[in-house]
């Protein structure tokens, strides 16, 4: 599944930038997620505990941030494995300066596997969205502390 | 496809099922027409589950100085089939009749759905365009809210931890006013690729009144004002309604799936806005 979009911030475009490099921002960030812990140079273990609707469930997996370029862009890979399914996404994420503040644009791929994209395909789409947005809201709401 | 095991209550007075959910682990069932298939696959695993079918002040329809209040635990079948509200609010009952399957209707519930804020479910199109209103009490609480602010977004409701729908209210539909609810629906599961709710009425051979929900395009239903405003004062000529129901699924970003893309969801919402109004307009008196 495709995903793409686009974020703004009201952060200056460094401040912006190293937000997003920072494990412990970005575990703030990450619906559900309980803590990143360092395995190397940007490369976290994850574990995350996923609650919509009625589904509930603990994903482990690892968050990875490759092809860094200073303060324009990055990818930002997400994997995680559960009982009830597994799910892996990666992602370019490019910052520009817009309206005073930054926005973030992204691109990408998720794949949804196991039980819950056999019943749950229809909606799949809607949800990555949902958590892509409260992933940027949580971040916005971080940075304005 | 069993599930995992569970403590199960099935109070018989609302005070005792307030309690329990209070206590913060429990997960209601309302019908179970979503929840019972997840626990099944094991998506979802609630500890204790609160059945809330036996208490009394979660069901019934009944109308008071020009409202009408359908408990919880009403099931869809009872929405569709109710003498009320087939006559005072016809557009609910006309949603109610398009959800699932007869089993479904059978068990499901109008606080269930509600509460499971799934984005593609019938309800909220009419609910919308009824301006209904959500009421919600916990232990220590009661209030009455708008659905607008009662649906925050996919899967998510303004409910507190501790907090059950206790009922549902829904304007007494004026003599003239014309209603239809039109859908386009994903065979398998019977959900709304898109669902269109319209309600119409006229003063003078004008539209004097539009409202409009949609389901199923985004990831919440919403009340499509632009059209509403696109409507009122025309004559509701085929016109008028193609041109209002163009801008449907205008700033919402539509969904996309195996089932439809999301530029046919946003084609589709235009096209069954349009046959919504259509058919409201020509019932419209």
């Amino acid at each position: 599944m495709k995903i793409g979009g686009a974020y703004q911030l009201p952060l200056g475009r460094d401040r912006a930038y190293s937000l997003l490099q920072d494990p412990a921002i970005l575990a703030g960030c990450i619906p559900g997620c309980d803590g990143l812990v360092r395995t190397a140079d940007h490369e976290y273990d994850m574990k995350m505990k996923l609650a919509l609707a009625s589904i509930s469930g603990l994903f482990e997996g690892k968050v990875r941030i490759t092809e860094q370029k200073e303060p324009r862009s990055f990818r930002l890979g997400v994997e995680g494995k559960g009982k009830i399914g597994f799910m892996k996404g990666e992602g370019l994420l490019q910052l520009a300066d817009k309206d005073g503040g930054t926005e973030v644009s992204y691109e990408g791929d998720v794949h949804v596997g196991g039980t819950i994209a056999a019943v749950g395909q229809r909606l799949l789409d809607t949800t990555a969205k949902m958590m892509i947005k409260r992933f940027f809201d949580k971040l916005a709401e971080i940075a304005g502390q | 496809m069993i599930a995992q095991n569970f403590e199960y209550s099935s109070p018989t007075s609302l005070d005792e099922a307030l309690r329990i959910v209070a206590g913060g682990n429990a997960k209601i069932l309302a019908g179970g027409m979503s929840l019972i298939p997840l626990m099944k696959l094991r998506l979802a695993a609630p500890e204790h589950l609160v059945d809330l079918r036996q208490i009394p002040d979660l069901q019934g329809i009944s109308e008071e100085r020009g409202s009408i209040r359908i408990g919880a635990m009403t099931t869809h079948f009872q929405v569709e089939s109710s003498a009320l509200l087939r006559a005072s609010c016809p557009l609910l009952a006309e949603a109610a009749a398009h959800i699932g399957d007869v089993q479904v209707r059978n068990m499901g519930t109008l606080g269930g759905s509600l509460a499971h804020a799934d984005p593609a479910a019938d309800y909220p199109a009419s609910l919308f365009a009824l301006e209904a209103r959500v009421r919600l009490i916990s232990a220590s609480s009661d209030r009455t809210i708008a659905l607008g602010d009662f649906l925050v977004d996919t899967f998510t409701t303004a409910a507190e931890a501790g907090e059950m729908i206790r009922e549902v209210i829904v304007p007494v539909e004026e003599a003239g006013t014309g209603v239809s609810y039109q859908k386009l629906l994903q065979p398998a599961s019977g959900f709304a690729i898109v669902g269109v709710a319209a309600r119409i009425r006229k003063a003078g051979g004008k539209i004097s009144m539009a409202r409009v929900g949609v389901t199923g395009l985004g990831p919440m239903p919403y009340r499509a004002m632009t059209v509403e405003n696109l409507l009122v004062g025309t004559a509701g000529s085929p016109e008028d309604i193609k041109k209002a129901a163009s801008v449907a699924a205008a700033g919402v970003e539509a969904n996309s799936d195996i089932h439809a893309s999301a530029a046919y969801r946003a084609r589709m919402a235009a096209v069954y806005a349009g046959r919504a109004i259509q058919a409201a307009v020509s019932r419209a008196a």
